[in-house]
């Protein structure tokens, strides 16, 4: 369970913000509320990147679960806050 | 390289083994994997048969929907033809899209995974072959009756996403629209069968080694593409239900005028709908990545990446449903991130089609037919994804919103990126499965047909829809300046119908399939584990995998399997067996008994179509009679399944021992009832989903909810079902002699706490009153099923108790039992809570 979630981890934080985005579009619709779940999600996708970044490289399959799960996290960072972008500005 | 499960990875190194195998080992092998005769044909299970009915089947389908489209093209030719009558033309452009959808795409993409993963993970088989049987029965039967609901003239006409209110009963009163219902949802639970299937395959019976970074491409599509169907398919299957129900009861989901809405059938609907484009275009690129590397003679540039790219699908393309409704007035809050997500999803797809571009331009690329198919499915699927993007943008899509632009779209998206990669993978994976391989001369031919023919036909559709073509019309007038492009595009259909005749002369010449053996082999000098020596029962021995490629960089390594110098050279215990290996790092865990042919299969899938399709003809009675019918046939293959075996553990080569039995999460059993019950939940959740949104959008009919302090009881009797559950498991591993007990009675517990809620429901909210009840009694009816079901299983465990099969060692019926009773005890503790807590 731990590697699925090492790999995993970046898209699954893109996932809370994106259905995140979805409720408070649907039952709350305001700029600070996607804001805030806006910087959690930011904030959620660099503290990833820091827990990966200090994870073993000694074998083959660790270094290739460390660069899946950096490019993943890597990847939600930019999603996130490329999603976000005309939610705040509609909001 | 540290072990996941405590296997000694230096043990690795006694292969390949040193000496002679006996000679009996593979006549034995050859025995217990021997060829059906006759009859058997309809009770063989293995995949080598069963892959290619549904491959088979599945092309049929193809073949049929592009006849459909033929007719079409040919009404719509010229200006105001005469060909097809309008209601035959809506029911004929209706089974074209839903046969080409959920008939052909899915399944033969699925067809594809239980032909091909087998042979690529080196196991014997997949784990549950007898499901396979089933899947794909039930797919056949039900779709060819499905299909010849045009000839009676009771096709749908709803258009393949069949919106209500045009479906409801009021403005379509004939069962032509239940055929759908009926049928689409029938044919979904193969499909999820499947998944199940192959999600466990991949994740369990890779050859020893094959390390989750060391998988073949085309399993790890095939490992996201099972998850997404497994995500995906549960609300359509809600859906239709839910809409079946409104049809036939007057529960008024979807009715806006007492408090349903139609748009609710849209979020459903295309919850599902959007993955699905991506669940029947990600395994097609799997193929992709497997057929560039051998056609360009070089590795696959950014392995990584295209895995990750291919998990970022799975996750993103969920987050663009809502773009197919962006016509229906979404907040502008709402459409905003939408488009955004439905243009990041082209990032993932972009990734890998770089690297395709860049595996072909460092490697040697040969130009031979699957090569130019493949070059052929890069340049339709980028245009497709280009005007994708266009569609993506709200204002862009308002004005091409239901015009030919995005029929043109949606036919470069998915002939680019899953037919022409089908038809690469057909002329590159044909001499495994065949005695020769097609005519290379013949196959340039039927691409550069295909390819011409696709371009001609498509491609004026993008300006007929800028011209204002609306789709799905029988007809036009004169000089709407529609003419031109309509006839160039009924050429090139033509011209794509032809490529497609050829290739079928091709197959028919030169096809002869060889499951047993003496297949054509590796023509294109590929380096996965499919282009391995192969018998009926795979390989003679499964290979320790150390590289991605292993035959490219161990030229040894198929005699080796061959001669029986890596695992399981025999049959360790005379039955049909394969290793179970570990999740990420692929070692040994236990030998899987494997289940043989068996009719049960195929009387079950006869039976519960029978049950569907005797339900959308009204005939109840039948249809009763088939479902208990069904449920007697799955239950009597199920009893094969878990039986005793005499050897405890046993030796799988060069003296390395593992159990033939294991229980709890380590079983391959466990872990499908995990995944069954993830169907399950995301049924439930998409209901609960279904009465918070009626909630959100229709106030005005909502009533009081039951207070959530009168819920209370029934909510700690289900925690008790819970409870009873696990605390079954923990009584017998002590070795109680009557521990089957309390989950026996907390499966009729469960079931009665259903029918106690319902009943204060009933009395507050009959079900026909409002969207609101309609949802309530939906949800307690999928509690209900849930009960039923652990019922039925308890019922079945107690059997298997009094018959003295389940023992303190041999559990799996029992566990499996405490899983799902466990999980309706949850399911019911949330749905009691959520229906009294909304809107109250």
């Amino acid at each position: 369970m731990r590697t699925w979630l090492i790999l995993l981890g970046g898209m699954l934080v893109w996932a809370l913000h994106f259905f995140g985005l979805y409720a408070i579009a649907e039952i709350a619709p305001h700029r600070a509320a996607v804001a805030a779940l806006t910087l959690v999600c930011l904030g959620a996708d660099v503290w990833f990147l820091r827990i990966i970044s200090r994870l073993r490289r000694d074998d083959p399959f660790a270094a290739w679960r460390r660069s899946v799960a950096g490019a993943g996290a890597g990847l939600s960072l930019l999603a996130v806050a490329w999603q976000a972008l005309p939610a705040l500005m509609a909001g | 390289m540290r072990s996941e499960t405590g296997f000694d990875p230096a043990l690795y190194d006694r292969f390949p083994t040193k000496g002679e195998r006996p000679r009996h080992e593979e006549a034995q092998l050859k025995r217990i994997w021997c060829a059906p005769k006759g009859w058997e044909y309809l009770t063989v299970v293995n995949n080598n048969y069963v892959g290619i009915y549904y491959l088979a089947t599945a092309f049929l389908f193809f073949l049929l929907a592009g006849l459909l489209a033929l007719v079409m093209r040919v009404q719509l030719a010229a200006p105001l033809m005469e060909v097809l009558p309008q209601a035959t033309y809506n029911q004929v452009f209706t089974m074209h899209g839903t046969v080409m959808m959920f008939l052909f795409a899915v399944p033969m993409v699925e067809a594809a995974g239980v032909l091909l993963l087998p042979q690529m993970l080196a196991a014997r088989d997949l784990p549950f072959p007898r499901l396979s049987a089933y899947a794909f029965w039930a797919y056949a039967v039900g779709g060819l009756a499905f299909f010849a609901s045009l000839f009676v003239g009771l096709a749908p006409d709803g258009g393949w996403f069949m919106y209500p209110p045009l479906t409801s009963k009021s403005y379509s009163p004939g069962i032509n629209t239940d055929f759908w219902l009926l049928g689409i949802g029938f044919i979904e639970i193969s499909a999820i069968a499947g998944a199940i299937e192959i999600i466990v395959g991949v994740l369990r019976t890779r050859a020893p080694g094959m390390s989750l970074d060391k998988m073949p491409i085309f399993a790890w599509a095939m490992l996201v593409f099972a998850v997404m169907i497994v995500i995906a398919f549960p609300s359509v299957i809600l859906a239709t239900l839910l809409l079946e129900i409104e049809r036939a009861f007057n529960w008024p989901f979807f009715d806006a005028t007492r408090g349903g809405d139609p748009l609710l059938w849209q979020h459903l609907f295309w919850f599902f709908g959007h993955p699905e484009v991506y669940i029947i275009f990600l395994p097609a690129a799997g193929m992709m990545s497997m057929i560039v590397p051998t056609i360009a003679r070089t590795e696959l540039v950014g392995y990584r990446l295209i895995v990750l790219a291919m998990v970022a699908t799975g996750f993103i393309s969920f987050g663009v449903w809502a773009h197919h409704m962006f016509a229906t007035g979404l907040p502008p809050m709402t459409a905003g991130f939408f488009s955004a997500a439905s243009m990041a999803v082209s990032v993932p797809a972009g990734i890998q089609v770089f690297s395709w571009i860049a595996t072909f331009a460092i490697g040697k690329p040969r130009f031979n037919t699957p090569g130019l198919f493949a070059m052929g499915s890069v340049v339709i699927f980028v245009t497709g994804g280009l005007t994708g993007v266009m569609v993506a943008l709200v204002p862009f899509d308002w004005q091409v919103h239901d015009t030919y632009f995005i029929v043109a779209h949606l036919h470069y998206v998915l002939i680019g990126g899953m037919v022409f990669p089908l038809f690469a993978a057909m002329y590159y994976w044909t001499p495994m499965v065949s005695r020769t391989a097609l005519s290379e001369r013949l196959g340039k031919w039927v691409f550069g047909l295909m390819f011409v023919g696709m371009n001609v036909a498509f491609m004026p559709m993008h300006l007929a829809g800028l011209m204002g073509m609306p789709r799905r019309i029988y007809t036009y007038l004169p000089g709407t300046g529609w003419d031109l492009p309509n006839l160039i595009s009924t050429i090139g259909a033509f011209m794509l119908a032809l490529g497609i005749a050829l290739f079928l002369i091709d197959m028919g010449r030169r096809f002869r399939l060889a499951p047993g053996g003496g297949n054509a082999g590796n023509t294109y000098g590929a380096g996965t584990l499919e282009w391995l020596p192969t018998e009926l029962y795979s390989t003679r021995s499964i290979p320790v995998v150390k590289s991605r490629e292993p035959l490219w960089d161990d030229p040894g390594l198929s005699d080796d399997v061959e001669e029986g110098r890596y695992f399981l050279p025999n049959s360790a215990t005379g039955r049909r067996e394969t290793i179970v290996t570990s999740p990420l790092l692929a070692e040994p865990q236990y030998l899987q008994i494997m289940p043989g042919p068996s009719p049960w299969p195929f009387a079950a899938a006869i039976l519960t179509a029978g049950f569907f399709l005797a339900l959308t003809v009204q005939a109840y009675t039948f249809a009763w009679v088939s479902g208990a019918l069904a449920t007697i046939a799955v239950l009597r293959w199920l009893w094969d399944t878990d039986q005793p075996v005499d050897q405890g553990d046993v030796d799988i080569g060069a003296g390395i021992r593992v159990p033939t039995y294991v229980t709890g999460p380590a079983s391959h059993g466990w872990w499908a009832m995990v995944i069954l019950m993830i169907v399950m939940g995301m049924i439930f959740a998409m209901a609960l989903f279904s009465l918070a949104f009626l909630w959100g959008n229709q106030p005005g009919f909502w009533t009081k909810p039951l207070p959530l302090t009168e819920g209370l009881a029934i909510a700690a009797g289900y925690v008790g079902v819970v409870f009873a559950a696990w605390a079954t498991r923990r009584l017998h591993r002590r070795g109680n002699s009557w521990a089957t007990i309390p989950v026996i009675l907390a499966a009729v517990a469960a079931l009665l706490l259903t029918w106690l809620d319902a009943r204060a429901w009933l009395a507050l909210l009959p079900p026909d009153t409002s969207g609101q009840s309609a949802a309530v009694n939906a949800i307690l009816c999928l509690q209900a099923m849930v009960g039923a079901i652990a019922v039925l299983m308890a019922g079945y465990l107690g059997w298997r108790a009094v018959k003295n099969l389940v023992s303190q060692t041999r559990n799996n019926t029992l566990d499996l039992t405490c899983l799902f009773v466990g999980y309706a005890g949850a399911q019911g503790l949330v749905g009691t809570l959520f229906a009294r807590a909304i809107g109250a």
